[in-house]
């Protein structure tokens, strides 16, 4: 495969490098550096054309020099039309002039560091139309010149990937909601009932002489906190049906497991389930999608509670505890009490399509790891020593939680 | 029926509703004592003497609204219970009703459905208070009678004359006027119609004919 680094450190005239393009700057003869570097550049182009990637060379300016015959293709135009064009009318999001004319452009490629140059933009054909593409820069020399390497992929194909697998997420959130849709008609009613007899007590007391004022204020205040509480039930269906873009964003794991938590409550009543939540206190946040991460909790929550239907009453219970983990992670831990794991399910379990419920569909936990993988964490189940099974995942958290979200996203 | 002295007990986990139910039913000028969980009422509860009724959620996290209803009539206190519920079906309702329950209601649960309902449950409560009151007034009034005294009472409220008792009992019939005399006094009958009526009512198992 293409390595990225190998055409960058064009302006080392000593070092030994297959493709090289040489720089003469420092050449005594001019004329005779000048035809050397015109051969190099097309020998150096030649090689170019035989990758299978678009490339993309321009010069500080932002004009394109060369393009490659995968550029040909990929953006339907021929190489002579590209040659003079600025690169910004293929991929108008593209900043090529202010980067390669960057003095700490050069400065990074001399220092050999990584230049984090890859970026996910979007690409126009010829014909008009776009398409998400990843855009890698390098520096190069070409014609005596600091120029940009671009080397654009077309991302299509990812993109759509990851829109199937969000569509499917968001699917199966709504699924899992519309199982719940009783324990959640619940929640609503319980403060519609606290709303109702607060309002008909305040009318009785208002009817009564003297009007005993003191209870008015309360009642209106707790109308308030049951009007607050309904509407927040509401915001946390609505936030998990809600079919949006993911969004990456510092998060507090404890925040999402209460508002899951606050989802199942009465579910659990029903099905006679205590849930423990204990959290570590002061756990940096995490970084990404509230809504993904919240359909992991509610999706682990919801199988352990499945897993405890055969238990006798006292053994009902769900802990979920959340640990920090080495220095730049934390770990979410749900255990259940119920009949474990059966070991050839072990390797299977986060396999797609693969369930061991009656009328699951086999998609909640392979669903739950993908998200968890795109978070940069991890997830693995297994047998407690005394009874049922635990869950586990990890996040990232700090500098490499927001460096392990998702790019790719147009 | 003495309303002043009647308790209506409220019993439901969530905060809100609990505060809410409970300041509806003060509004209706009830006294009114309300409880998080049934394991704190079941606590307080047996001390409780007086005319009373129970508002319960059914669905309780500690133990089942129905659960405590059975809790209940094993402590052989008649405690008429009004269920509120979120989600009642019709099985839960049946053996609620079964148990014993005087009402079932549906949250969101309207004052013009929880009032009556809670007026009509301390109405059977204090009925049942004073049948009690009164049971117990005629149990303490046969434990005043002799054994003979008994057995001349159980003759009696089956319709026998004097002549009679005294044949089956192997006395004379003067000595049963003089029973007689001792059972109306003691029992505090007027009449023996009225002695029957206070037999009946007290649902007394009797052995007539069990002569020395």
């Amino acid at each position: 495969m293409f390595s990225r680094g190998r055409f960058r450190r064009t302006s080392f005239e000593n070092e030994p490098h297959p493709c090289h393009v040489k720089s003469s700057v420092e050449s005594p003869d001019g004329v005779w550096a000048a035809g050397r570097q015109s051969r190099n550049d097309e020998r150096f182009g030649a090689t170019l054309d035989l990758l299978p990637l678009a490339i993309l060379v321009a010069n500080p300016q932002g004009k394109i020099l060369f393009a490659n015959a995968a550029a040909e293709k990929l953006f339907g135009y021929s190489r002579e039309e590209l040659c003079g064009v600025v690169a910004n009318e293929l991929v108008p999001a593209l900043q090529l002039n202010a980067c390669a004319a960057d003095s700490a452009y050069t400065d990074l490629a001399l220092a050999g560091r990584e230049w984090d140059s890859h970026r996910d933009l979007v690409a126009r054909r010829r014909d008009g139309t776009e398409f998400p593409a990843e855009v890698t820069i390098n520096p190069v020399s070409w014609e005596n010149e600091a120029c940009a390497l671009t080397i654009v992929i077309d991302r299509t194909e990812r993109y759509e990937l990851l829109r199937n697998r969000q569509q499917l997420a968001h699917l199966t959130r709504v699924s899992t909601l519309g199982e719940l849709a009783g324990s959640l008609a619940h929640e609503l009613n319980q403060p519609l009932t606290a709303i109702l007899s607060n309002a008909q007590a305040a009318q009785r007391f208002l009817a009564t002489e003297p009007v005993n004022l003191v209870e008015v204020r309360e009642i209106l205040h707790d109308l308030v906190e049951d009007n607050h509480r309904a509407s927040e039930v509401i915001r946390k269906i609505r936030a998990l049906v809600k079919k949006g873009e993911l969004e990456a964003a510092p998060l507090s794991i404890a925040s999402v497991i209460r508002d899951v938590t606050l989802l199942v409550h009465s579910d659990a009543i029903v099905r006679g389930i205590r849930v423990r939540v204990a959290v570590t206190p002061d756990l940096p946040p995490v970084h990404g999608d509230k809504v993904q991460l919240q359909q992991v909790v509610l999706n682990l929550l919801l199988n352990a509670f499945d897993a405890l239907e055969s238990c006798p009453a006292l053994n009902r219970e769900v802990a979920i505890e959340v640990t920090p983990e080495g220095g730049d992670s934390i770990r979410v831990a749900v255990r259940d009490g119920g009949t474990g794991l059966a070991g050839h399910t072990l390797s299977k379990l986060f396999l797609p399509f693969f369930t061991s419920k009656r009328d699951g569909l086999g998609l909640g936990l392979s669903i739950s790891r993908s998200i968890v993988e795109m978070h940069g964490g991890r997830i693995w189940a297994q047998n407690n020593e005394d009874r049922g099974a635990t869950f586990y995942f990890t996040l990232p958290t700090g500098a490499r939680a927001e460096r392990s979200f998702p790019r790719g996203q147009p | 029926m003495s309303e002043v002295a009647s308790t209506v007990f409220v019993v439901d986990d969530d905060d809100a509703v609990c505060r809410a139910l409970t300041r509806l039913i003060r509004s209706a000028g009830y006294c009114v004592e309300s409880f998080g969980s049934a394991h704190e009422f079941l606590e307080s509860y047996p001390h409780f003497q007086g005319c009373a009724c129970l508002v319960l959620d059914v669905g309780l996290p500690d133990i089942n609204g129905l659960e405590l209803q059975n809790e209940l009539n094993a402590l052989n206190r008649s405690l008429p219970i009004i269920f509120i519920t979120g989600r009642g079906d019709i099985a839960m309702t049946v053996r609620a009703m079964k148990a014993g329950a005087t009402d079932f209601l549906a949250k969101p649960v309207r004052d013009s459905e929880l009032l009556p309902a809670i007026a009509n449950a301390l109405r059977v409560s204090s009925q049942a208070l004073s049948s009690r009151i009164e049971l117990d007034c005629i149990h303490r009034r046969m434990a005043r009678l002799t054994p003979r005294e008994r057995e001349v009472l159980a003759l009696l409220v089956e319709g026998r004359l004097n002549k009679q008792v005294a044949y089956e009992l192997g006395v004379a019939e003067k000595t049963i006027k003089v029973h007689r005399a001792r059972v109306m006094e003691k029992m505090e009958a007027h009449s023996l119609v009225d002695l029957v009526r206070v037999i009946d009512k007290a649902c007394i198992p009797l052995s007539p004919g069990q002569s020395a």
